[in-house]
């Protein structure tokens, strides 16, 4: 418990914190990491804003047209692949998802699916596409907007064979002819590629639906990243760099976890999840401040932190809600959980979401003698187990030598930060 | 053991007779009990009126389709933002974290629970949760306090149940249901715009009428409302089948949700959100109410009830299965949209939305809810919502009460709406009815509770739970309803002198009707096969 009483204190006296959360862990860990950020006042981030900041802000200014991936497997007869290939990166979806799979409504499998392949520069899409269009890289958002017009019916009259306009609109009304168009596209950041492109594809499909049926299927990483996105959505209502300094959440897209770090703003970093997820512009920030980490191979990160715990990993040792990139939620069936965890789990699960003051005071117990938390009769280095299923669990994983159970330790630091900042 | 005595207060207790007498009510451990010891502790009600929790029958407030609404909002949330409570600490007790939020139209969960209650509301259902998706609707009502939760699974365009229909199969499709309502622990069916989504995921727009085939001719909107309707009934179910009719929001609706009423004839149904389905006219050239023929058939059917989803004025969220219709809007209003189709069972959009007093169809709209409150025989059947968010946020709710209880204040917003469609209109020509104390009782709490079948909710007699709302009497009923003065949820005190003081967790309501387990091989294949959420996955 010393481990967890250095990071409460840490957290607790620093005047700028900053919660953030990588991937690899459930939603209910998640969720008490956002409190914990809420009852600090801290800055609370995650991946996404590295990575998919360029998508959330697009949707939020102008919404997006989309489906889940069974519908899309089910009904798309026509797909374009913008500029990726998913059998490179996400090999998995190609045999699950699109293309190759049957459908409801699609029989055949790949032979009952119009493949469009969109090169953007070298980004080339499926090497056996059933049509292919080229646009070099400074043609992209153009060619994306030209595609709008031609399916409003203002396409350019007599545009020159193999000008971009006339790429423009053959691809239109190829994606016309389509009853359900999947438009799948990569969301994960490249340097070279166009930033604006992720609201000209949001576009071009709203456009689609104005016709046929179109759904925007935008890829990312997995490791519950969406599961982050979701968790802090439903608790702040914004979906990433959420500041909590005034009381209150808000939203700073701007003044996201690589600004603030890079401004020297945060003293105290609590990294929730696996630092091996954590983008490098971040670990080079992180790597600045005072950082704690809890998650898998926390004592394997490539940046320095004063307290590194090792957790289990979602769906390997840990149980819980990991979400899918198109937002399903799907339940983890982890073959390693510990048995006391799984105890812990059933008795003490998120829909109760109270937690013991014993935790608190435990925790507290393995502190330097404070005025907030006086170490009393206990041992430092202990902590107190007595009452606590929290540090009961944790103590017993210790003596077995197995990882800790990620919302098992977040849950007994929420409730001993609740009890530190006194408003609980 | 925790026991109250709460003395003197003017109590409206409808399902118990009691309109307005003064008497006490005694809380021990959760429930209302009959005495108490003479020492026990003590909540003076004088001069103050005590009522059931409030029961919010249709809302939208935690599903995936929901935080598809928070993610959107921003500019909302930025212009309201909630402090956490300052809550009472018992060092004795466990902790509970006090939280902030966002609110606007869709709020944070947390911050959903807590102005709920704040409003004396202590059970609210969400309306519309997508199966495949019901696991995210309980982690998100996890972390919505205080208030009691349970979510209607959407059905009404469920592909598996399609094939059911057009088999002829009808035990099969009730068995369906039963293990569609155990997997994902919900507690009532609902149908939106049956057919008509999956035709929507077809690129055909709308249903022309209640016979149009949804692919097989036997599978219409009018079979699939039969079919579930049986369905819920057979398995008896505490709330019957929640439907969201065809042709929701356009001019000259009435025709067809009066046949889908008709198609249900004796056999209980609950049409949801009535506002949007009881316009008069025809599409494309006029608007009328239909709200006088809605009420007529209502009175003539006990067996047929209804939610208003009245039309508050200011800023809503437009948040529906019926992803068409978003799509509609979206197009006629020019404003951000997102649309979700979600595999082979529903749809999801979302628009945000003004209605302003001075646009002719906002205010026809306004009316037309109104007039359902005011021509509406029977209270106990046809009772108080805004469709949160769609047509207005819940804390509009005392604001509405208040409509309906002061005919001055009605008659001063008349004259600021726009007058261009209300000829003919029945509250335009001056309906003199005004709601009293014990009749708001029954549309918000004991009416609700009695048609979603909740016997230990919405009355104040023994062995109801003790969810009690206490207000300080006030002839401005949108700053009485506003501001209950002591909320009990479940015995806890949540409120006192008006702040929220106490956040504990509500109780989760869900149904498990029993079906053949034979039925569960089919549908295993069925799920394997065709959703990409494996079966054992499946649910929550």
């Amino acid at each position: 418990m010393a481990a967890l009483a250095a990071v409460a204190a840490k957290l607790h006296e620093a005047d700028r914190a900053l919660v953030y959360l990588a991937a690899d862990l459930p939603s209910e860990t998640y969720r008490a990491a956002v409190a914990i950020a809420d009852v600090l006042g801290a800055a609370l981030d995650s991946i996404t804003s590295a990575t998919m900041s360029a998508g959330v802000i697009a949707a939020q200014r102008r919404g997006r047209t989309t489906a889940t991936l069974g519908e899309i497997r089910n009904r798309a007869d026509t797909v374009l692949f913008w500029g990726f290939d998913p059998a490179t990166r996400y090999p998995r979806y190609t045999s699950r998802y699109l293309p190759d799979p049957e459908g409801m409504f699609v029989t055949g499998g790949r032979r009952g699916r119009s493949v469009i392949s969109a090169d953007i520069a070298a980004d080339r899409g499926p090497a056996d596409a059933d049509a292919r269009v080229a646009f070099a890289a400074d043609e992209e958002v153009a060619a994306l907007n030209l595609v709008r017009a031609a399916l409003k019916g203002r396409a350019l009259p007599n545009a020159p064979a193999d000008s971009l306009h006339a790429r423009a609109a053959a691809l239109a009304t190829r994606l016309q002819a389509g009853a359900y168009v999947a438009i799948v596209s990569d969301g994960e950041p490249a340097p070279h590629r166009d930033p604006r492109r992720t609201e000209a594809l949001i576009a071009l499909a709203e456009t689609l639906n104005a016709t046929t049926r179109c759904a925007l299927s935008t890829l990312r990483a997995g490791g519950n990243r969406p599961g982050a996105d979701a968790v802090m959505t439903w608790q702040t209502g914004y979906p990433a760099a959420v500041d909590f300094a005034r009381g209150v959440p808000h939203y700073r897209p701007a003044d996201d976890a690589a600004a603030l770090l890079a401004r020297g703003e945060i003293q105290v970093a609590l990294v929730v999840g696996a630092p091996a997820s954590v983008p490098v512009a971040i670990r080079d920030g992180l790597s600045h401040v005072a950082c704690a980490i809890i998650g898998p191979g926390a004592s394997e990160s490539a940046f320095p932190s004063f307290a590194a715990i090792d957790t289990g990993r979602a769906g390997v040792h840990e149980r819980g809600i990991a979400v899918r990139l198109d937002d399903m939620p799907l339940p983890l069936r982890p073959a390693l959980e510990a048995p006391e965890v799984a105890a812990f789990r059933e008795k003490w699960g998120p829909e109760r979401p109270t937690v013991a003051r014993a935790t608190a005071t435990g925790v507290c117990a393995a502190l330097p003698a404070t005025d907030a938390a006086p170490a009393g009769n206990h041992s430092p280095a202990d902590g107190r187990r007595d009452g606590s299923p929290e540090l009961a669990v944790a103590m017993s994983l210790a003596a077995a030598g197995r990882p800790q159970d990620s919302y098992v330790l977040l849950r007994a630091l929420a409730a001993t930060l609740a009890h530190l900042e006194g408003v609980a | 053991m925790t026991a109250l005595r709460i003395i003197g207060g003017t109590v409206h207790d409808p399902a118990n007779g009691i309109d307005g007498e003064v008497r006490d009510i005694c809380v021990l451990d959760g429930r209302i009990v009959a005495s108490l010891p003479d020492d026990a502790p003590r909540l003076d009600a004088r001069d103050m009126v005590v009522m059931p929790g409030g029961i919010d029958i249709h809302a939208h407030v935690a599903s995936a389709s929901v935080n598809v609404a928070r993610r959107m909002l921003p500019e909302e949330h930025a212009m309201d933002p909630a402090r956490a409570p300052t809550l009472v600490r018992d060092r004795d007790a466990d902790i509970t974290i006090p939280r902030s939020g966002t609110g606007g139209t869709v709020p944070s969960t947390f911050t959903t629970g807590y102005r709920y209650a704040g409003l004396g509301y202590t059970t609210v259902f969400d309306a519309a949760v997508a199966p495949v998706s019901a696991r995210d609707t309980h982690a998100q009502f996890d972390d919505t306090p205080i208030v009691d939760t349970g979510c209607f699974i959407l059905m009404g365009n469920d592909a598996y149940l399609q094939r059911q229909i057009a088999n002829g199969e009808h035990e099969r499709a009730r068995d369906y249901v039963a293990w569609l309502l155990r997997a994902t622990k919900g507690y009532a069916v609902k149908i939106v715009n049956p057919g008509g989504v999956e035709l929507w995921k077809r690129n055909v727009r709308e249903v022309a009428s209640l016979d149009d085939p949804v692919g097989d001719p036997k599978v219409t909107p009018r079979s699939i409302l039969e079919t579930l309707t049986e369905a819920a009934n057979a398995l008896g179910l505490p709330h019957p089948v929640h439907i969201h009719c065809n042709h929701l929001g356009v001019a000259g609706n009435v025709g067809i949700t009066l046949d889908s009423m008709r198609t249900l004839s004796g056999r209980r149904a609950h049409f949801t959100h009535l506002q949007f389905q009881s316009y008069a006219g025809e599409r494309g050239k006029s608007w009328a109410s239909g709200a006088k023929q809605i009420s007529e058939y209502m009175a003539a059917h006990p067996e047929t009830s209804g939610d208003v989803g009245q039309v508050m004025f200011g800023e809503a969220c437009t948040l529906t299965a019926d992803g068409s219709v978003e799509y509609l809007l979206h197009n006629s209003t020019g404003r951000k949209w997102t649309n979700v189709d979600i595999e082979l069972e529903t749809g999801c959009g979302v628009v945000p939305y003004t209605y302003r007093e001075k646009a002719a169809v906002a205010s026809l709209q306004w009316v037309v809810g109104l007039e359902l409150f005011l021509l509406s025989a029977d209270p106990w059947r046809l009772v108080l919502s805004t469709d949160h968010p769609n047509g207005g946020s819940f804390m509009s709710y005392p604001q509405l009460i208040h409509l309906l209880m002061d005919r001055a204040f009605r008659d001063e917003q008349i004259k600021r709406i726009n007058p261009k469609m209300l000829s003919g209109s029945a509250l335009a020509d001056g309906l003199s009815r005004e709601y009293t104390l014990n009749e708001i009782a029954i549309i918000t709490r004991a009416g609700p509770a009695r048609l979603l079948g909740l016997t230990a909710k919405g009355h104040l007699g023994v062995g109801a739970d003790a969810d009690i709302t206490i207000y300080t009497r006030d002839a401005d009923r949108s700053r009485m309803f506003a501001t209950p003065r002591y909320v009990l949820k479940a015995g806890t005190l949540v409120v006192e002198e008006g702040q929220l003081r106490r956040a504990p967790q509500g109780q989760r309501h869900m149904v498990r009707p029993d079906y053949d387990p034979a039925a569960e091989r089919d549908i295993k294949e069925y799920v394997n096969r065709y959703l990409s959420v494996a079966f054992e996955n499946y649910g929550a």
